[in-house]
């Protein structure tokens, strides 16, 4: 039973491997009625479903399949004219012939759904007579018993399961010998008919032995070498993969903090070389393991040349599909789920953007439509771009249409850019067509797209011009498991956001930023951008005062766009996507974690929810990141820290800055400077820093000082007897901001102090 | 020889089926103070103990979750356990540690004040949580009887359950 188990999965997977490739066909052979290789192939393909079908008793199948082969034999043999009505009934019959194989699939038989085959036996039946074609039955769903094929199956009509194993080995080798005897002879009689079709019997119901012809022989020729491999063992690897990027750049980042300190060492440079052919390498083993789950696109595409077909066949409207980048691979979870979004897509440009042949020809554009499908690789990114050159989307009609259902107030549609109004044909539930049809116009389909694209970090983008077409645009990430990201600081805290989304960086003041509605916006070129905050989003601690300029990542997800407002730009880096465990499943706004060169955990930001989050916030930025600055006004209210080794100099320090009024704190070296600092006990304003300390010497200090964000404008100031040009190089390149030599005047310390802190003497 | 082998194998399986039994009303805890109490949990349900690391914070999660960290590639979560009991929050001393519990489907590091034992008290000196206690989310298994002290025991899954 085992065998026949075996047998049938493998009848399945090539069953539909066979028909896949068979729409493709169908539809190219249309346009090119007189390609025999192309019919050669297609009836093929109806021989060897008919042939295991038949083997494994399928019926209902064999009975369908054999009435498809009876046509295809005539057209092959140039007995029959493929004209469009022909094509209807023989596309037909292929379309019941996969609810067939589904069936089989699901239920092990192809009785479960009762399919009545008469209507399209009989419709068949007068194709390949050469009569006029009877319309279809309108009563599909009437059952009827079907009759038992008798003439074309009775080789393998008798009953396996009541066989034993030997008898079954028998019985393959037995029909295995025949089927050889039978491609050979096949071979020879196809060689005839396509040197001379005309005259090859004309037989009206061959019988098997007439016509068998070699099971997927050919195909499997023409394939590349492969073997089946688990998903999960792909998954397994990548994970695998994922954990060596991390310790790549784990890696990476060591190499940097060793150059550093042992500049000049010989031993760098073998390091050197390892940390870069390591690196390497993963990279490259990386893309492998990437490159084996990679699927072309053609997967999804092959099935839109029928689609269109259909379609323009139902709307009465001429449209050609042309298909380019075919080739360019996809992540197989990506394929998945891009189906559904280009099906509906489609469908649009189908309905509603390409005209009928009449108006088009009024407006002088070619009589048949053309929509265009593209795919290529982009960066990090694969774009694929659906174009017609129908009527295009005009602006104001969507405006006034999305005010019609309330979907927007009059003010709001004002606003509006050609590009956002372009937008609202993803909102749920809005639809331009005049009336439902059966292709559109109930308003899901543009929402499914929205969705499945956010879903996989995509971004969405329309342009259109009234009268000439329109284009949709997809950017979507090759991969999901490791991603590049770019690194933002909000405070002190490091955020990841998916390259992918991010469609720029910009710098900005602070002035730039208006408030409209309680909203917070931004003029990029001819775009209003909404802002926020990474920080408000996530609520981070408050630690430090933002400038007057700050960075704006503009991220863009399915259609809609957002200025998320950050203190740092820290770079791109390659992430792993981690999860958090079930414990911390879900968190809004946040997708994940990786981990950092340095061993440290930053959250990769989820943004569909970011932009969720952003919505409900009423923050006017402008003004919290001015009023924020806490107000200091008397002298009493700046600390000072005074570093040195020395009492005496700490004393005359001091002395010196008597006459501000300023309070003063004292530190003996580095180390114990930093501690106070990091402690956060007290609110320092200004620190003096002398150069020669144990422990710690004063640049040390100041570059750890500079390493944290919020101390980044903090005055240092180095207060030495070293004068060298080289000792002040050395205080600039550690973040000084004034360098006084020993020994000073008292007044010239007191001045620097006061021009630090703003305490001018009155 | 199949005879020989088959005693060689009774031998062995003896010798691992009889410690267990020996070990039966025996349970092996681990326990650690938090604020004035002491708490124990169960030694197979430690995954690990360590000093305290550097933790990323996590947005928009109740205070208790201090954040996420990194344990040797993984990513788990920390929870504060002075803040999920109530207890005034406090800064780490030298004696604080992150105890890393694994329960069925998670994993989670806890902040404790600090460890005191290794302990091993038979099962029937536990009692189960008294009524007025039960209604603690459930977090308690049972109170172990010492000498001369009482034990809270926790229930791993219980703590590693998201309440949020």
């Amino acid at each position: 039973m085992d065998d026949i188990q075996e047998i049938l999965e493998d009848f399945l997977i090539e069953a539909f491997e066979l028909i896949e490739q068979l729409d493709q066909d169908l539809v190219e052979l249309e346009s090119n009625p007189e390609d025999l290789e192309l019919l050669n192939s297609i009836f093929r393909v109806a021989h060897t479903v008919k042939g295991s079908s038949s083997f494994l008793s399928f019926d209902v199948l064999t009975k369908l399949t054999h009435h498809m082969e009876d046509v295809l034999n005539k057209a092959r043999r140039g007995e029959l004219k493929l004209t469009n009505a022909v094509m209807d009934v023989v596309l037909e019959s292929i379309d019941m012939m996969k609810t067939l194989l589904n069936c089989i699939r699901d239920n092990g038989n192809d009785t479960e759904i009762g399919m009545d085959l008469t209507d399209i036996i009989n419709r068949l039946e007068a194709v390949s007579g050469g009569e006029e074609i009877p319309p279809p039955a309108v009563d599909k769903e009437e059952v009827i018993v079907v009759e038992e094929p008798k003439e074309e199956i009775e080789e393998s009509d008798e009953d396996y399961s009541n066989m034993s194993d030997d008898e079954v080995e028998a019985e393959i080798e037995r029909l295995l010998n025949e089927k050889r005897a039978e491609t050979k002879k096949k071979k020879e009689a196809k060689k005839e008919a396509v040197q001379v079709p005309t005259t090859a019997p004309v037989t009206q119901a061959p019988t098997s032995k007439d016509n068998p012809a070699p099971p997927a022989k050919k195909q499997a020729s023409s394939l590349e070498q492969t073997i089946r491999v688990e998903v999960s063992r792909l998954d397994h690897l990548m994970n695998l993969i994922g954990e060596l990027v991390l310790g790549k750049n784990r890696l990476l980042k060591i190499y940097d903090d060793v150059e550093e300190r042992y500049e000049g060492e010989k031993f760098l440079e073998e390091l050197n070389q390892v940390v870069s052919a390591i690196s390497l390498v993963t990279t490259d083993l990386q893309i492998a393991v990437m490159k084996t789950r990679m699927l072309p696109i053609a997967k999804v595409f092959n099935k839109f040349p029928r689609m269109v077909r259909d379609l323009s066949r139902e709307l009465g409207k001429g449209i050609e599909l042309k298909i380019s980048g075919e080739e360019t691979e996809l992540d197989k979870s990506i394929v998945e789920e891009i189906g559904d979004p280009l099906v509906h897509i489609i469908r649009n440009s189908c309905d509603h953007g390409v005209e009928d042949g009449d108006t088009r020809e009024a407006l002088g554009k070619n009589k048949t439509g053309l929509i265009e499908l593209k795919a290529y690789n982009e960066g990090n990114s694969i774009v694929i771009e659906i174009t017609d050159d129908g009527k295009g989307l005009d602006a104001d009609i969507l405006r006034s249409k999305a005010i019609e259902r309330d979907m927007i107030t009059e003010q709001e549609a004002d606003a509006m850019s050609d590009r956002e109004a372009f937008a609202l044909i993803f909102k749920p539930s809005f639809s331009m067509a005049a009336k439902v049809t059966n292709v559109s116009g109930r308003g899901v389909g543009m929402d499914v797209v929205k969705t499945n694209i956010e879903k996989l970090n995509g971004i969405i983008e329309i342009d259109s011009e009234v009268g000439k077409g329109t284009v949709i645009k997809m950017k979507i990430p090759l991969t999901l498991a490791i991603i590049q990201a770019l690194l933002v600081g909000a405070q002190e805290e490091y955020y990841a956001i998916p390259l992918a989304s991010v469609s720029e960086t910009v710098r900005i003041s602070l002035d730039e930023i208006y408030t409209v509605e309680g909203r917070n916006v931004l003029r990029l070129r001819d775009e209003v951008l909404s802002l926020v905050r990474l920080s408000d989003i996530f609520s981070v601690k408050q630690v430090y005062e933002p400038g007057e300029h700050t960075y704006v990542v503009v991220i863009g997800l399915a259609e809609s766009k957002l200025g998320v407002i950050v203190d740092t730009l820290v770079g791109q880096e390659e992430t792993v996507i981690k999860s958090m465990g079930d414990y911390l499943q879900g968190i809004d706004g946040i997708a994940g974690a990786t981990i950092r060169g340095d061993g440290g955990v930053t959250l990769i930001v989820d943004i569909a929810s970011l932009m969720d989050m952003a919505k409900g916030l009423k923050v006017n930025i402008r003004e919290s990141m001015q009023s924020k600055s806490k107000k200091k006004t008397s002298p009493e209210d700046y600390t000072v820290l005074v570093v040195d080794d020395s009492k005496m100099d700490r004393t005359i320090m001091k002395k010196s800055m008597e006459p501000i009024g300023v309070k003063t704190i004292e530190a003996s070296n580095g180390q114990e400077a930093l501690t106070m600092l990091k402690s956060g006990e007290h609110d320092i304003d200004i620190i003096l820093i002398d150069i020669e300390m144990p422990r710690m010497d004063g640049y040390t200090l100041a570059t750890e000082i500079r390493k944290y964000s919020r101390y980044k404008k903090l005055p240092l100031i180095a207060v030495t007897s070293r004068t060298s040009k080289a000792d002040r190089l050395r205080g600039v390149e550690s973040g000084m901001t004034e360098y006084i030599t020993k020994p000073y005047s008292p007044e010239y310390l007191e001045n620097v102090v006061r021009k630090n802190t703003n305490l001018l003497a009155e | 020889m199949s005879d020989k082998l088959n005693k060689i194998f009774e031998k062995q399986q003896k010798q691992i089926d009889e410690p267990q039994k020996a070990d039966e009303d025996i349970v092996q805890l681990v326990g650690f103070v938090i604020g004035d109490e002491e708490y124990a949990i169960p030694i197979l349900n430690i995954v690990e103990i360590i000093k305290p690391i550097v933790f990323t914070r996590v947005p928009s999660v109740p205070e208790y979750v201090l954040g996420v960290f990194n344990i040797r590639g993984s990513v788990i979560p920390l929870i504060d356990l002075r803040r999920k009991f109530n207890l005034t929050p406090m800064n780490n001393t030298g004696d604080t540690r992150y105890i890393v519990m694994k329960g069925k489907n998670n994993t989670a590091g806890f902040v404790i004040d600090r460890l005191t034992e290794a302990i091993r008290i038979k099962k029937s000196r536990i009692d189960p949580a008294p009524e007025t206690l039960s209604g603690e989310k459930g977090m308690i298994y049972g109170i172990g009887k010492r000498e001369n002290s009482m034990l809270t025991i926790l229930k791993v899954e219980a703590l590693l359950k998201r309440d949020f």
